[in-house]
């Protein structure tokens, strides 16, 4: 008779020390955690019944128009529905595949947002709203982009990976990805984890000001931060000036990361927004610094409870490449013969052997990606989560996503209410 | 030549004054820059511009075609994200120093602090004295010069690129290794420092990468082209 596996020597802890032993160096992989942690599912809605009259779907508007990095921004970001998408870089992602982010972005009034590597000409264009990420390692870094940006993200840490460099396998690391970012092509890019040229939150007042100056002002200034101190780590972005505080938790996706930091480190989401929430509250910024979440975000109801938790916008990666078509079976790819696994599990975008040409510099792989066809799929799945997303607040009797309130929520677990601050439901209690 | 008194303007209004005279042939003397932050950032045309005092972090940072000279000593990351034209720094210059430049020229004539061209991406950078630890960390591309000393970890993981030190070595950092200069590179190295109105000709010892961090060592059974 076969045993039940050992608690901690599970078959996969097991596969993880033969593999390690034969690697001689930590693993790498992309997607996101694979831990079990409380999040979005483990909160539900308290929607109307006599106590709050719901709004007729088709009668009164629901406004999902939100404002984000007005602190003192002349020109801040006006996103049409609170829900943008994230920094992913050209390298980690085909043209393809970022040129459609961008088209997508435009056709829906939101914005996308550049990444690692520097800006493409072509996402430019595609893009009305174009986010510029200064990144430690400012591979691509330019001033005349930045300057043509609309608004600009310092990215101190990410959820995936904090505490830690991007990187980029060499098989990505080819023709212009490589000129772009100054490599030798075929190299596997390793990347500096702290700025160049900043070390502290009172370097980093200094530095927000010179991208103030480079740009006049003009454009809000974000600072990405992974979700780990969250409380310290939001009062110091805030008071070193940032317009736009972005809290990426530790479910946040990654083309690329030591598995050891995307399972091992940060907090969920649902803890780190009501954290990141109340250091605002804490130094009076509410209404004055703007809040994206992000990390793990799938749909409408996931970007309600975001809302309700305090944030202001969210940011969407992987929900966005799998809008794409990541993990889709399509007739040009056989997952099992070109990755070893069926699709909906490939979590192999560090491999730049993506079988529907997202995540890949291969160009026969980048063809089975359909600019028209995959953009209109990411603008399609962002109105359907943003009708959701008014689906819901109209439900809740509200007329405006920007009233979405921790009251809104219940919590179905002792843990999730503990960490996101939110009553069990059935009793009036926060554990 | 154009005057303008920083201590009579905020940092805004300087710096808009020198991109609005971006388009004359006269060159603007700032005076009075006493340390100030983020003076001439995000310049882009061809301008004579002199700071008269010292400047704080990030002068000529994110910045194209001017050339700079700072008669005094500049804070934090002078020369940042530098593409092209040249900066000047007569007195020292802080940490970071012209930190992920991409091109044009930058000189220090004292000495430089730690990170001194720190993930540099191309262009020149000369010291006339001495720079401190981690000078050219992370290195991508370009030139770095360092008459005098270099403090510990000197090209640490550097991709390309090369250092010339004049004088002693704090230590190597990881993956970097000492060649010769060959006598052309060193004629190249000494006509910078001419230009520069340096007139020794110290023997230059070279610093490159030695490559053996370019790839892993081993990859997994995914990353290999088998399945
Ligand atoms: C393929 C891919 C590439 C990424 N590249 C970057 C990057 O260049 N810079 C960055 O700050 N974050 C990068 N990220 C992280 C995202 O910006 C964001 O933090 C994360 O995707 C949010 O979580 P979600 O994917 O669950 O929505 C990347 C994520 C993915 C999936
Ligand atoms: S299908 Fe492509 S984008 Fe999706 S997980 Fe696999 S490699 Fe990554």
């Amino acid at each position: 008779m076969v045993k039940p596996s050992s608690q901690i020597w599970t078959p996969e802890a097991i596969e993880d020390v033969h593999e390690k032993a034969e690697l001689g160096r930590y693993r790498i992989r992309g997607f996101s955690s694979f831990q079990k942690v409380p999040h979005f599912d483990d909160l539900v809605f308290l929607s109307t019944g006599l106590t709050r009259f719901p709004l007729e779907g088709y009668k009164e508007k629901c406004n999902t128009k939100v404002v984000i990095g007005h602190r003192y921004a002349s020109q801040p970001l006006e996103l049409a529905t609170p829900i943008y998408i994230t920094g992913m870089s050209y390298g980690a992602l085909s043209q393809t595949a970022k040129n459609a982010l961008a088209r997508a972005s435009s056709m829906v009034g939101v914005a996308t947002c550049t990444g690692d590597g520097g800006m493409l000409p072509s996402e430019r264009k595609n893009a009305d709203k174009l986010i510029y990420q200064v990144l430690p390692s400012r591979y691509g870094s330019s001033p005349a982009d930045l300057m043509q940006s609309d608004a600009i993200e310092i990215v101190v840490g990410q959820g995936a990976k904090p505490g830690t460099g991007g990187l980029l396998m060499g098989v990505k690391v080819l023709g212009d990805v490589a000129e772009m970012r100054d490599l030798p092509s075929g190299i596997d890019q390793r990347s500096p984890t702290r700025h160049p040229d900043w070390l502290g939150p009172d370097d980093l007042s200094i530095k927000i000001e010179e991208l103030r100056e480079a740009t006049e002002g003009r454009v809000p200034i974000h600072v990405k931060l992974p979700a780990c101190r969250v409380v310290d780590d939001v009062k110091l972005a805030a008071k070193a000036g940032a317009d736009a505080i972005v809290i990426d938790s530790m479910l946040a996706g990654t083309g690329a990361s030591a598995d050891i930091m995307l399972d091992q480190s940060g907090i969920p989401t649902i803890a780190a927004i009501p954290l990141a929430r109340k250091a605002l509250s804490e130094l009076g910024l509410d209404g004055e610094v703007s809040l994206i979440a992000s990390g793990g975000i799938r749909n409408g109801a996931d970007v309600a409870k975001a809302l309700a938790l305090g944030a202001d916008a969210v940011a969407i990666g992987l929900a966005a490449l799998i809008a794409l078509n990541c993990n889709k079976e399509i007739p040009e790819a056989n997952y099992e013969q070109e990755i070893g696994v069926p699709a909906g599990y490939c979590r192999h975008c560090h491999t730049g052997k993506c079988p529907v040409g997202i995540t890949t510099q291969d160009p026969d792989l980048e063809q089975r990606l359909d600019f028209e066809q995959a953009a209109n799929r990411v603008a399609n799945f962002i109105n359907a989560t943003s009708m959701e997303l008014a689906l819901i607040t109209r439900s809740l009797g509200k007329g405006d996503v920007r009233s979405l309130e921790p009251e809104d929520l219940v919590a179905l677990t002792m843990e999730a209410s503990a960490m996101a601050q939110i009553p069990l439901a059935g009793s009036n209690k926060v554990y | 030549m154009v005057d303008i008194d920083a201590s009579q303007m905020t940092t805004r209004d300087i710096n808009l004054r020198l991109k609005s005279n971006s388009f004359s042939n006269n060159g603007i003397t700032v005076k009075n820059s006493q340390g100030r932050h983020n003076l001439g950032v995000g310049l882009s045309s061809n301008t004579e511009i002199k700071f008269e005092g010292n400047v704080g972090y990030f002068c000529g940072g994110l910045s194209s075609q001017c050339q700079i000279v700072i008669q005094g000593n500049a804070g934090w990351a002078v020369g940042d994200n530098l593409m092209s034209g040249s900066i000047a720094v007569e007195g020292n210059a802080g940490a970071s120093a012209g930190s992920t430049m991409r091109g044009g020229s930058l000189f220090v004539r004292g000495n430089s602090g730690a990170r001194t061209g720190i993930s540099m991406k191309g262009g020149h950078l000369v010291v006339g004295g001495d720079s401190g630890f981690m000078t050219g960390f992370m290195m991508q591309k370009g030139r770095i010069v360092v008459c005098g000393n270099v403090g510990e970890a000197v090209g640490d993981s550097m991709y390309e690129g090369e250092i010339f030190v004049g004088g002693t070595i704090g230590s190597l950092g990881s993956d970097a290794i000492v060649q010769d200069a060959s006598e052309d590179e060193l004629i190249e190295v000494w006509e910078m420092l001419a230009k520069e109105g340096i007139a020794e000709r110290p023997k230059f010892k070279k610093i490159v990468s030695a490559k053996k961090l370019y790839h892993f060592d081993s990859l997994e059974r995914l990353e290999k082209n088998v399945i």
